[in-house]
């Protein structure tokens, strides 16, 4: 006697109390068709990378609807910045995106100065860029490994954690921690790069290019993944438009934007690189836009290495922990590695700042998801999910 | 392309009640728009027609109610501006929601929702995002009684390069728009006073009565349609609520058009 | 003496013969547990397990020991019987594939006459065995890999019998030991030269048979967490691994043994050549694994109905013509 029909799989959910699910489960059975699947991926999955989970109503393997469920690493950095000091809340902005932490020290950090004006000295924007550009292969390179690793192949992810390792030891030496680095100050940055710093760096640049070649070998012109990526998830310019998409993502949709070159902030006005825009909008096109985005930071570190100049790496009189913000508010964009991270400093002069919003690239980016994933098969959803490059901290903040 | 003076204009014919254009070296915005609810979705579709993204929206708590801020940036260009709607009521706050237009706005408005408990009325699943949906948790981001700024006292705003006349957010020590001052100040300190937080609801409420029916028919109705019913709505009913507003301050009228 | 036509020797013969190839099966999968990792950690550039035993070579044993010793986890709900039926489902038709195939000139357990049509006819239980393990387990991740299993294992059976029927053709007999024998010694009178698209949709057919990347979308990790098997833990999940193992060394011998020339070899001939042809079969098994990504579910079937399957009967068809002709 089978008690299999006791808890259906296929629950046909107009009968009440077949499906038994939380809120949000039941928020999302309420539309769907009698005699759908609805499946939960994650929070614990393999391919939601992290905590995310994604509910999806299946007919057969087609997703016909589907709804991503946030906050299960909900931290509440934005509450915390209301009770910290300005300073005292920097090495937050390791902790939001543990891939793309210098993109966030870069945001927060400069949004503070540019509310109080601060410039910082020379050395110190292009140590900047350094550690932003090196930090954004990194974070390049775990995508890389993580989305193919989706896509069924297991070797590529400890290729790229191998070349990782490589900048991991570089960063480790100015910011003191691989992971969750916290470098920026405000006027400048934590340490200065000692000559082991720069040497490695030197040796590490031929390397990675040539390891990039292997990589288009071995995996960008492998049969099977093209076909995995080739023509899957097509995301327009209005797609992106409507839901705030930012970086590879419309990059890839044959929109060239990016902050480092319509706003140049800091010193990217000064180097010489390009920025790859995709002409197919799918998973290969943000797929091959990311791949370029690493040859051409790794463009801006040679030259950034080339030219960095002696001096000071942070102001004189920089701010000291009980820094006082000055009153006003300040909006500041950079190019993280996953789109463009902005951070809304308001402050009524206080001890600590009065408001910091955190604006996540892939917030905006993963709620794209729904739309994008509609109609296509399981497997290929799961390929579009991967292809957002999503870092689950950085979204529930 | 619009320049930023075009969308000066474009606000204030969208029914903005103050348009500021603040320092961007300081702030990173280019033009600052502070408009009522009922105008904030034909300010958005007007944004969305131009090629304009939502790049995130900020809820802060203030003593005269939370201010949503929308930011806005081109695609094509870089043109970062700032929609503002003040929620006044603290007990009920509530804005219109732009997911509509900007899709990925449903989300930002949800985590609004979470943090504060504003209410974005036509949002399709104004539920938790961030937070445990069946376990509600009180919003907690509301600041404390002590804590609290005033937008007014901070001049959080800035000065205002047009504004209607007794704009009730208007930084207080108001010294180039001083013309305007005087006029306004008899008529209408007494009342934002007393009320602070009530008062454009107060304002707006005797005279858009057509926008006082849609909004019930709106909620039964499903999530696209209220968008459209209300858009009429909120058209006529921004343009009569500025004659409105303009009655009780005799001298503000060359702020008013 | 005879049992219905059974000699008692032979059938003492048959006994033991099963008790060794149970003994293969498991030493094989404790081999291949150990060769598959240090064959990935080659592959991906670090050492693979080394701390257990000299170059880890204990690991496997301490991995099988560990298994035996978890609890048997069984989820609410399941249909207890076909949940428990199912591992074992799995693992024990394997040890009726074996019977047939030749190891050695004389190490065969049963030179059985039609020995391609018992091979083809248990294979299928393997199939059954995972769709079970899915439909019991009162999974949806478990219901959707058993329903993969069942239109991947069914699919892609009909090339593989294609493929081996070829050789049939060509050498006339159903008997493993005499498709052996029909090879020379050399390796260029072996099959795969003289059937390479035969060879190649087997080699194809085989990959997806086992459940093996980049075929093993009814494992399906990225998506199906586990596939039929998510539910499974400690022995439950160890027979399904084993008979994963068996699997492959069972269609590796068959491929030594069709296309490979068996136990013949260039010197020498005798078992060692059977073990040395299918551990390099499985070697290759292991090695495209850790190097391709897994195809998509209507990909996979796509392969098989559109390319494998017209090919596989053109094949079929010139072998014919040809034989008929010479």
């Amino acid at each position: 006697m089978s008690n299999f029909t006791f808890l259906n799989p296929f629950a046909v959910l107009d009968e009440p109390g077949t499906y038994m699910g939380d809120f949000f489960s039941n928020n999302f059975a309420k539309k769907a068709q009698a005699g759908n699947v609805i499946l939960n991926l994650g929070p614990q999955h393999p391919s939601t990378h992290g905590v995310l989970r994604v509910i999806v109503e299946l007919y057969g393997e087609y997703v016909l609807r589907s709804e991503p469920i946030l906050g299960y690493l909900h931290r509440s950095h934005e509450k915390m910045a209301e009770h910290k000091t300005a300073y005292g809340f920097l090495p937050n902005m390791g902790r939001v995106d543990y891939l793309n932490a210098i993109g966030w020290n870069w945001a927060y950090t400069a949004a503070c100065e540019q509310l109080a004006g601060i410039e910082p000295p020379e050395r110190a924007e292009y140590l900047r860029v350094i550690a932003a550009e090196l930090n954004r292969i990194a974070s390049h390179l775990v995508w890389w490994g993580a989305f193919v690793l989706d896509l069924g192949a297991f070797t590529p992810i400890l290729y790229a954690f191998d070349d990782r390792e490589w900048i991991c030891d570089i960063l480790q030496r100015v910011t003191g921690s691989r992971l969750t680095m916290n470098y920026f100050r405000f006027g400048g940055v934590g340490a200065d790069g000692d000559d082991r710093f720069f040497s490695l760096i030197r040796e590490f640049i031929p390397l990675m290019r040539e390891r990039l070649k292997m990589y288009k070998a071995l995996v960008t012109d492998n049969v099977i993944l093209r076909r995995r990526l080739e023509g899957i998830g097509p995301m327009d310019a209005d797609l992106c438009l409507r839901y705030g998409a930012t970086g590879p993502l419309v990059r890839a949709a044959g929109v060239p934007r990016d902050v480092r070159k319509s706003v140049p902030y800091g010193i990217y006005d000064r180097f010489d690189y390009n920025i790859p825009v995709s002409p197919v909008n799918d998973n290969f096109g943000r797929y091959w836009v990311r791949m370029e985005e690493i040859s051409e930071s790794l463009k801006i570190v040679e030259q950034a290495v080339e030219r960095i100049p002696p001096g000071k790496i942070i102001v004189d009189k920089a701010p000291k922990p009980a820094w006082k913000l000055p009153p006003g508010e300040s909006v500041y964009s950079v190019e993280g590695a996953r789109g463009e991270i902005c951070v809304h400093v308001i402050s009524d002069g206080g001890k600590s700042p009065y408001r910091v919003k955190l604006r996540a690239p892939g917030f905006s980016n993963l709620s794209v998801f729904a739309e994008a994933a509609q109609g296509t098969i399981l497997a290929d959803a799961i390929a579009i999910l991967g292809s957002l490059d999503l870092v689950i901290p950085e979204i529930d903040r | 392309m619009m320049t930023t003076d075009a969308w000066s204009e474009a606000f204030r014919e969208a029914g903005a009640l103050a348009v500021t254009r603040p320092d961007y070296k300081r702030t990173g915005l280019e033009l600052s728009a502070h408009l009522p609810p009922e105008s904030l979705i034909k300010a958005a579709e007007r944004l969305y027609s131009e090629g304009f993204s939502l790049l995130f929206i900020t809820t802060a708590d203030f003593s005269e109610g939370f201010l949503v801020t929308y930011v806005f940036d081109s695609f094509t260009e870089h043109k970062r501006l700032a929609l503002r709607v003040l929620a006044g009521d603290r007990k009920d706050p509530r804005v219109p929601s732009i997911a509509h237009i900007f899709q990925g706005a449903e989300w930002h408005e949800r985590e609004s929702y979470d943090f504060y408990g504003v209410i974005f009325e036509g949002n399709p699943n104004l539920v938790p995002i961030l937070f445990p949906g069946d376990d509600p948790i009180p919003p907690p981001h509301p600041k404390s009684q002590e804590a609290i700024a005033s937008i007014r006292k901070l001049g959080f705003l800035g000065e205002a390069e047009w504004a209607v006349a007794g704009w009730e957010l208007a930084p207080e020590p108001a010294k180039p728009a001083a013309e305007a001052k005087p006029a306004a100040k008899p008529a209408d300190k007494p009342a934002a006073e007393a009320k602070p937080a009530d008062k454009p609801v107060a304002e707006a409420k005797p005279a858009d009565k057509p926008a006082a029916e849609a909004k019930p028919a709106a909620e039964a109705k499903p999530a696209d349609k209220p968008a459209a019913e209300a858009k009429p709505a909120a058209d006529k009913s921004a343009a009569e609520a500025k004659p409105a507003a303009d009655k009780p301050a005799d001298g503000g009228k060359e702020g008013g058009k | 003496m005879e049992i219905s036509g059974i000699s008692i020797l032979s059938l003492v013969t048959i006994i033991v013969a099963c008790l060794l190839v149970i003994a293969l099966m498991v030493v094989n999968a404790l081999v291949m547990v150990y060769v598959e990792r240090k064959g990935s950690g080659f592959i991906q550039r670090r050492p693979g397990p080394y701390e257990v035993g000299p170059w880890g070579t204990i690991q496997a044993a301490c991995d099988a020991m560990k298994l035996l010793a978890k609890e048997l986890f069984v989820p609410a709900n399941v249909d207890f019987f076909l949940y428990f039926l199912a591992p074992v489902l799995a693992f024990l038709p394997v040890l009726a594939l074996f019977i047939p195939i030749p190891f050695g000139p004389f190490l065969t357990t049963l030179k059985v006459p039609d020995g391609v049509v018992l091979i083809l006819a248990f294979a299928g239980f393997g199939l059954l065995a995972n769709l079970l393990a899915g439909y019991a387990s009162n999974n949806k991740y478990g219901i959707l890999g058993a329903g993969r299993a069942v239109s991947q294992g069914v699919a892609y059976e009909i090339p593989m019998i294609l493929a081996l029927l070829a050789v049939v053709f060509q050498t006339g007999s159903m008997n493993l030991s005499e498709i052996v024998e029909a090879q020379g010694s050399a390796p260029w009178r072996w099959n795969f030269l003289c059937q390479p698209i035969a060879f190649f949709i087997y080699l194809v057919t085989l990959v997806a048979e086992t459940n093996r990347a980049p075929f093993d979308l009814p494992e399906g990790e990225s998506e199906l967490t586990a596939g039929f098997h998510t539910e499974y833990s400690g022995m439950g999940f160890a027979l399904f691994f084993l008979a994963e193992y068996a699997n492959m060394l069972l269609v590796s011998f068959v491929c030594a043994t069709f296309f490979l020339g068996g136990y013949k070899g260039p010197i020498l001939d005798g078992f060692w050549w059977t073990f040395i042809k299918a551990y390099a079969v499985m070697w290759f098994i292991v090695w495209i694994r850790w190097t391709f990504p897994r195809v998509r579910f209507d990909q996979l079937l796509n392969i098989n109905w559109k390319w494998l399957l017209p090919l596989s009967i053109l094949n079929l068809w010139i072998t014919a013509v040809v034989i008929k002709i010479v």
